[in-house]
C-alpha cells in the first residue's frame, strides 16, 4: 500500500480542466520526483492532497485515510513546504517553530528539542534574529524545518529549488537526501537534473494526467533497449556498416556522424544481438559498442509529446 | 480550543511587534486626555476668537461637555482608527500566504476567525477602557461638583457599538478577502445605519443609537431601557456575522 | 502662558504621549528604510508634522516589509 494514493482525480478551474483523471501511488520511503511543465497542475494536485482545494471528483488517500476538503485530520501525516514559504516576519525561527509545534499539538519539551535539532539540520541554528531579512534560500530551509516538525510520514515540497541560486539549490537537495531514510518525500519540479540527483521514483505529469511513472531505474531500463552507439576506426568503415541492407527495415533507424553510427530499434524483439551478429558477419570490429542510456530529458520530451 | 489560544497569543505578539497595539493605545490615551481638555478650553477659545469689544457670555463648561467630547471623539475618531488599524489583519495573511502553512498543520479555520475576533475585541476594550478612565479621572478632577448619571452604563453602550462594528469588519474581510473590501463593507453598514436613523420607528432598534444617544442618557433625558432593543439587535447581528464568517471561511479556497 | 499654567495637568501628559508617538514613528522610519510607498524624507515630515494622524498613517499604511 502506498503512502499516498490518488485515484481518478479531476479538477477544473472555470472551464479549464487542470487535472483530468490523475492516478498516482507513492510507495513509502521513496523520494519521489513529480515532474511537469509550468502549469501542468503540480501545485493544484498538491493543494488537493493537503485539503486546501476541493477536487471535482476522485479520491485521495494519505496513509490509507481519505482526505476531505476543509478538514485537516490527514494533515497530521503530512509536512508541506510551499513554493515560496511565507512566515511571520516579526518572529525568530525558534518562535515560529514553537508556534507550529503548538498548533500541531506537540508537548512543549519536545517542540524545543525538535526545533533545535531541525534548525541545525537546515543550518539555521545560529540565527537568533527575526525572520525579516532572511534570503530566499534561508526561508526555504526554514520551510523544510517547519514541515518536518511533526515528524511527517510524507513531506510534500512544491518546487523547492526553482527560485534559488545554485548554492541554495544544492543545500536544499542535500537536506532532502539527508532525510530520505526517515520520511517519504515528494517534490515537484521542472528541473530534471534535480530529479536525477536525488530521486528514486519519478512521475511525469502532462495535461492533467501521469504519462510516465515508476522507479527511476525501472523506467530507464524499460526505455534502454532501443538505442545503440557504434563507433568505428574510420569513416569508411562506418558508412559501410550504415549502408548494410539488413538495416534497411521499418523498425530500424540508422544515422551516422563521421565514424559514429547510431542505431535506434523500435522493434522490441530485435536487440543488440542482431547488431553484433551483423558486425561479425561483415567481419567488422568496432572501437566502441555502447547501449544508449536514456536521459531523463529524452524521456520527458517523449512523455509530454 | 488549544489552537484558539495559541493563535490568539500569536495575534497579540503580532500586535505588539508590528506596533499596532502601541498605536491603538496611544491614540485612545490621547483621545482620553483631549476630551475634558477641549470641554474646559472651549469657552476660552470662543472668547479669543471673538472680535474685541463683542461681549458674549459663554456658559461655563460642565462634566456634560466633557462626556459630550468623549462620545464625539471616541465614537468617531476612536472607532475609525481601530477599524482602520485592524482592517488588514485577515487579508494580509491571505495575500502573503502565512496562514496556509498553519492550516496545513491542523489549525482549524474556525479557530482563526474566533481568535482574530477575540483579538479585535480585546484591542477595542483595552483602548476604550483607557480612554474612558482618563476622561473620567480628569472630569471628576475638573468638574467635581457636577453630577452625571449612568456614566458607566452609557459607556457600555458605545462599547457594544464597537463590538458590533468589528463583527461587521470581520465578515467584510472574509467576504472580500482584501482589506479595502472589509473597510468598504464596514463603512457601508455605518452609512446604512445612519440612513435608517431617518425613520423614527427604526431608531430604537438601530445599533447606531448605542453610539449617538449616550449623552442624553447621562443627562437623564433618556432612560436606559431605550437602548435595550438596539443592544439586542447588535447582539444578534454580531452572532450572525461571526457565524457567517466561520462558515464562509471554511468554504474559502485558499 | 497663563493658560499653560492653568492646564498643565492636561497639556504635559498630552504632549508627552504625542511626542512618544512621533518619536517612535520617527525612529522606525529611520531604521527601516523600506516603505510601501513614499520615501524617507516624506515620511519624516508626515510623522513629525501631522500630529497623531501622521504616525498612525505611517504604521498602518507606510511601514514596509522590514
Amino acid at each position: 500500500m502506498g503512502i499516498l494514493e490518488i485515484d481518478k482525480l479531476y479538477k477544473k478551474f472555470g472551464s479549464h480542466e487542470v487535472i483530468r483523471g490523475l492516478d498516482m501511488d507513492i510507495p513509502e520511503h521513496s523520494i519521489f520526483g513529480f515532474v511537469g511543465q509550468n502549469g501542468a497542475g503540480k501545485t493544484t494536485t498538491m493543494k488537493m492532497v493537503l485539503g486546501l482545494l476541493k477536487p471535482d471528483s476522485g479520491t485521495i488517500k494519505v496513509c490509507g485515510e481519505r482526505v476531505t476538503y476543509g478538514e485537516t485530520r490527514t494533515n497530521h501525516y503530512l509536512g508541506y513546504l510551499p513554493d515560496v514559504p511565507e512566515f511571520y516576519d516579526y518572529m525568530t525561527p525558534m518562535e515560529y517553530l514553537r508556534l507550529c509545534g503548538e498548533i500541531t499539538g506537540l508537548p512543549k519539551e519536545k517542540i524545543r528539542k525538535k526545533s533545535e535539532e531541525l534548525l541545525s539540520l537546515v543550518g539555521l541554528e545560529n540565527h537568533k534574529r527575526k525572520i525579516t531579512g532572511f534570503s530566499r534560500g534561508m526561508k526555504q530551509r526554514l520551510g523544510i524545518a517547519q514541515a518536518l516538525l511533526n515528524e511527517p510520514r510524507l513531506l510534500i515540497c512544491d518546487e523547492p529549488t526553482s527560485a534559488l541560486d545554485p548554492i541554495g539549490r544544492k543545500e536544499i537537495l542535500d537536506i532532502l537526501s539527508a532525510i530520505k531514510g526517515k520520511t517519504t518525500v515528494i517534490f515537484s519540479t521542472h528541473i530534471l537534473s534535480d530529479v536525477e540527483r536525488i530521486c528514486d521514483h519519478v512521475a511525469i505529469l502532462n495535461r492533467g494526467q501521469l504519462t510516465l511513472s515508476g522507479s527511476l531505474a525501472e523506467i530507464k531500463m524499460q526505455y534502454r533497449h532501443n538505442g545503440y552507439i557504434i563507433e568505428f576506426a574510420g569513416e569508411k568503415e562506418a558508412s559501410e556498416f550504415a549502408g548494410i541492407e539488413a538495416l534497411k527495415r521499418p523498425a530500424v533507424e540508422v544515422s551516422r556522424d563521421r565514424a559514429v553510427v547510431t542505431v535506434m530499434i523500435s522493434d522490441r524483439n530485435v536487440g543488440g544481438q542482431f547488431l553484433i551478429s551483423l558486425l561479425s558477419e561483415k567481419r567488422m570490429v568496432p572501437m566502441k559498442f555502447e547501449i544508449m542510456e536514456p536521459t531523463l530529458e529524452s524521456l520527458f520530451t517523449e512523455a509530454v509529446k | 480550543m488549544k489552537n484558539y489560544f495559541t493563535f490568539l497569543k500569536k495575534e497579540l505578539l503580532e500586535s505588539v511587534r508590528t506596533y499596532k497595539m502601541f498605536i491603538l493605545l496611544t491614540v485612545f490615551l490621547l483621545l482620553g486626555i483631549m476630551n475634558p481638555l477641549i470641554a474646559k478650553l472651549t469657552p476660552e477659545i470662543v472668547e479669543m476668537a471673538m472680535p474685541a469689544g463683542m461681549d458674549i457670555t459663554v456658559a461655563a463648561p460642565t462634566a456634560m461637555d466633557s462626556w459630550l467630547q468623549f462620545y464625539k471623539n471616541v465614537g468617531q475618531i476612536g472607532v475609525f482608527v481601530i477599524v482602520l488599524v485592524l482592517s488588514g489583519m485577515l487579508s494580509a495573511e491571505l495575500s502573503k500566504g502565512t496562514l496556509i502553512n498553519l492550516l496545513t498543520k491542523g489549525l482549524s479555520r474556525s479557530a482563526v476567525i474566533f481568535a482574530k475576533y477575540t483579538y479585535m475585541i480585546l484591542m477595542w476594550t483595552a483602548g476604550y477602557a483607557l480612554s474612558y478612565l482618563v476622561t473620567w479621572g480628569y472630569t471628576v478632577f475638573l468638574f467635581p461638583k457636577d453630577n452625571a448619571s449612568n456614566v458607566l452604563l452609557s459607556a457600555f453602550f458605545l462599547w457594544v457599538f464597537g463590538v458590533f462594528l468589528l463583527a461587521v469588519l470581520m465578515l467584510g474581510a472574509v467576504l472580500s478577502g482584501n482589506s479595502y473590501g472589509g473597510l468598504l463593507i464596514t463603512g457601508g453598514v455605518f452609512v446604512i445605519c445612519m440612513l435608517l436613523n431617518m425613520f423614527p420607528a427604526v431608531h430604537k432598534f438601530n445599533p447606531l443609537t448605542l453610539g449617538s444617544d449616550n449623552v442624553a442618557l447621562i443627562q437623564n433625558t433618556v432612560k436606559p431601557g431605550a437602548f435595550f432593543p438596539a443592544v439586542g439587535v447588535a447582539g444578534v447581528i454580531v452572532v450572525l456575522a461571526i457565524a457567517g464568517s466561520v462558515m464562509l471561511f471554511r468554504k474559502k479556497q485558499l | 502662558m497663563e493658560i499653560f499654567m492653568e492646564y498643565w495637568p492636561f497639556l504635559v501628559p498630552y504632549m508627552v504621549v504625542e511626542l512618544v508617538l512621533a518619536i517612535t514613528a520617527l525612529v522606525h522610519v529611520l531604521r527601516h528604510p523600506h516603505y510601501r510607498f513614499g520615501n524617507k524624507v516624506i515620511w519624516i515630515f508626515v510623522v513629525l508634522l501631522l500630529q497623531i494622524i501622521g504616525p498612525v498613517v505611517y504604521f498602518v499604511f507606510g511601514r514596509g516589509e522590514e
